[in-house]
């Protein structure tokens, strides 16, 4: 569905994007991972013919790879949620899901029929005529992404979908995403939240400075990169922590010296891969 | 199609939502040709009297002296000239109306009885008003004149002596000539009766008001030549029109600012639309606004405020090219500002001082030569003068084209600017 070839992209002396190869497989939510200033966003709007590369090519849909997303026509397949919310802040959710479905083609019943059904994807049927300006910030970014979707796009891109919302619309967008795969889209979802890309993402790619660090399942990423797990023991009033890849070994091994009250594993995380491939340097 | 219309529909949509767009672009526009419209027809009108031109082509006592009575009278600025003179002042527009006595008035004038004394008035059609408060001038001053006549018993009694003289010397007795002379006879009587009663002015007023209007008036038009606008309205409205475009071109730069900053201005670039398209929208939206307002407010302008152009055809080429060059403009603008503020910013910032210069704040025949000249390079000089020719300047269609074609030149070249610079990132 999408191919980035050897993709590049300079601002400046800045390489934002380096070399970058990666493609899609059908049906799949594949994970962009990265810190701040990874090159996420740049990839994306490559992605979607914002941006031309410097180097390489971007190709979507079709078995040969031949379209462009520069090509306005094209862009018709593609939805984005944009990592910044955009959208019209006078007109209410349902004018802006009308107006960009317009734009996209749409119109007559067609056109009611989509609007009702992401009004009802966004959980803003009951608001659909308030101003979007006055909405909270979940309720923007649930109808930031169903703008993306109004046309129902065969590919959709997310940016950083969950920015700025509280633990229960973020929830609800997760929801919303797994809803979206289960109807048979693929979708790009770019974040810098580990645990986000561990629950939706079938792979990852993880990005820093530019480059692809890594591309794989989360499963074999974890089993790659993700290094020894964590074991927690308490014996008597003494507390340690083991690294250990085989916790029941070291806890049988643990139980022949002293008297085991309490143990705890944590095993190696997404978290764990990312912060081994991007290193714990601070970022912007 | 359809997507460049539900674009633009979103844009004026969204315009008309903005209380300080709408303001700027129809409501400021309309406050500022009334304003300015009623501040000038009262400096216009104020205490000054209206320039008369008096044509005295009878030359006898009786004329003479309805000329000093009317002198007295006040309101008129009279002065005496020629017959080919006066009627050059009121071509050139420096009076406002011609008066002419022709020969023979002094006599009607003695002898009220026998022929209405009558005065022909030469005005150019947009003096309405002047014409108009000359017309009652003439009418008092002639009142007071036969008044003054009814008064006079002795001036009476010589006029009916000759009128009977000249009635036994010209018919045969008839009974109609009998009846005749005895009109005379009771006229001459009613002076007597007015003066033995010792009526006041009024009264004899009421008693010989029997008689009719005192004074015939003719009027013929003359079409002066323009130099000033025919009222202050018809300078005013174009003025209002310019502010239009210069609110609309800003509010639109600013919307297209907003929509960058917002990230709909990406959101429109991603969907399946050309750049051209989404220029084509924005150039739509602005276009459709600054046409429709402007439109609305001359069409105010004409039926309230008596605004009269002279050519609707020009106007609307005016109005249209206009609308190209801010709309061209606007795009321009847009580029230049990223932000909304930096948009608000740059867009009055230049359209203040270029109104200025270009007459949209002191009308630009108000204005000294060098500073006209020096407007040449504000493209609002250029739609004021479209405006005005077609709205009091009385432009052809050759006059017009240079305006237009500077217009159109500043619209294209300002769009192209603006298309190519077109970015959907601040940065
Ligand atoms: N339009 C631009 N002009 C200049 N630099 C940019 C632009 N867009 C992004 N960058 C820079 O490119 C790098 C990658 O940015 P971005 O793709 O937004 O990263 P991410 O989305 O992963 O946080 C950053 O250092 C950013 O400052
Ligand atoms: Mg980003």
């Amino acid at each position: 569905m999408l191919l980035f070839d050897h993709v590049s992209k300079s601002f400046g002396d800045l390489r934002a994007v380096d070399d970058l190869s990666f493609e899609l497989e059908a049906g799949e939510v594949f994970g962009l991972l990265g810190p701040n200033g990874a090159g996420k966003t740049t990839a994306i709007n490559m992605a979607v013919g914002l941006l031309e590369p410097d180097e390489g090519v971007v190709r979507f849909a079709g078995e040969t790879f031949d379209r462009d997303p520069r090509e306005a026509e094209n862009r018709q397949a593609l939805g984005l949620a944009p990592q910044s919310i955009a959208l019209y802040e006078e007109m209410s959710s349902a004018d802006n899901l009308r107006f960009f479905g317009r734009l996209h083609g749409l119109k007559g019943p067609d056109l009611e029929e989509r609007v009702a059904a992401c009004l009802d994807f966004a959980d803003l049927t009951d608001v659909r005529k308030k101003s979007v300006s006055k909405y909270s910030g979940g309720m923007k970014r649930r109808l930031n992404l169903a703008v993306a979707i109004i046309h129902d796009p065969d590919l959709v891109l997310l940016d950083e979908p969950t920015v700025g919302v509280d633990p229960q619309s973020r929830n609800a967008i997760f929801d919303r995403v797994e809803q979206l795969r289960d109807d048979g889209k693929q979708i790009v979802y770019t974040t810098h939240y580990m645990e986000e890309a561990q629950r939706l993402c079938d792979r990852v790619a993880i990005m820093d400075r530019g480059r692809l660090m890594a591309l794989d399942t989360v499963r074999a990423l974890i089993e790659a990169y993700g290094g020894p797990g964590k074991l927690a023991v308490r014996t008597g009033d003494k507390e340690s922590i083991h690294d250990t890849t085989d916790p029941l070994g070291t806890l049988a091994q643990l139980q022949e010296r002293e008297t085991v009250e309490h143990f705890q594993y944590r095993p190696p995380d997404l978290e764990t891969v990312f912060l081994n491939l991007t290193g714990r340097a601070l970022r912007d | 199609m359809s997507k460049i219309v539900a674009m633009a529909a979103k844009d004026i949509w969204i315009l008309f939502r903005d209380k300080l767009g709408f303001f700027f672009t129809v409501f400021f526009p309309l406050m500022m040709a009334i304003f300015f419209g009623a501040m000038f027809a009262n400096l216009s009108r104020g205490p000054a009297n209206i320039p008369v031109a008096l044509v005295d082509e009878d030359r006898t006592a009786g004329s003479e002296r309805f000329v000093t009575r009317l002198e007295a009278a006040g309101g008129l600025e009279l002065e005496q000239l020629p017959r080919e003179q006066a009627l050059e002042q009121v071509r050139r527009g420096q009076t406002a109306v011609m008066v002419t006595l022709s020969p023979g008035f002094g006599a009607a004038m003695d002898n009220p009885f026998q022929t209405t004394p009558r005065v022909e008035l030469a005005v150019d059609p947009t003096q309405f008003a002047a014409a108009g408060m000359t017309r009652g001038i003439l009418l008092e001053t002639a009142g007071a004149e036969l008044q003054a006549l009814m008064a006079d018993s002795a001036r009476i009694q010589a006029t009916n002596d000759r009128n009977r003289r000249l009635i036994e010397q010209f018919t045969p007795p008839s009974a109609a000539r009998d009846d005749f002379l005895t009109f005379i006879e009771l006229s001459s009587r009613v002076s007597t009766l007015v003066e033995q009663l010792g009526l006041d002015g009024n009264a004899t007023n009421a008693v010989t008001g029997g008689f009719g209007p005192p004074l015939e008036i003719g009027q013929t038009e003359v079409q002066a030549e323009r130099r000033g606008p025919t009222n202050s309205y018809a300078s005013s409205f174009p003025q209002a029109m310019l502010w239009v475009l210069i609110g609309g071109s800003v509010s639109f730069s600013m919307s297209i600012a907003i929509e960058r900053s917002r990230g709909t201005l990406m959101r429109l670039l991603v969907s399946p639309i050309t750049t051209r398209h989404l220029l084509a929208a924005k150039g739509l939206a602005c276009l459709t606004t600054t046409l429709v307002t402007s439109t609305a407010l001359i069409t105010l302008g004409i039926t309230v405020f008596r605004v009269k152009p002279t050519s609707y055809p020009l106007l609307a080429l005016a109005l249209l090219c206009a609308s190209i060059c801010f709309c061209g403009i606007m795009m321009a603008l847009s580029v230049i500002g990223k932000t909304e503020q930096a948009a608000a910013g740059v867009g009055w910032g230049l359209a203040l001082p270029f109104s200025m210069l270009g007459g949209g704040m002191v009308p630009l025949f108000l204005m000294p030569e060098w500073m006209q000249r020096l407007g040449n390079i504000s493209p609002m000089k250029w739609t004021l003068m479209a405006y005005e020719g077609a709205i009091w300047r009385g432009f052809t269609l050759t006059e017009m084209l240079l305006p237009c074609a500077v217009l159109l030149t500043i619209g294209v070249v300002a769009f192209a600017i603006g298309a190519r610079n077109l970015r959907w990132h601040t940065g």
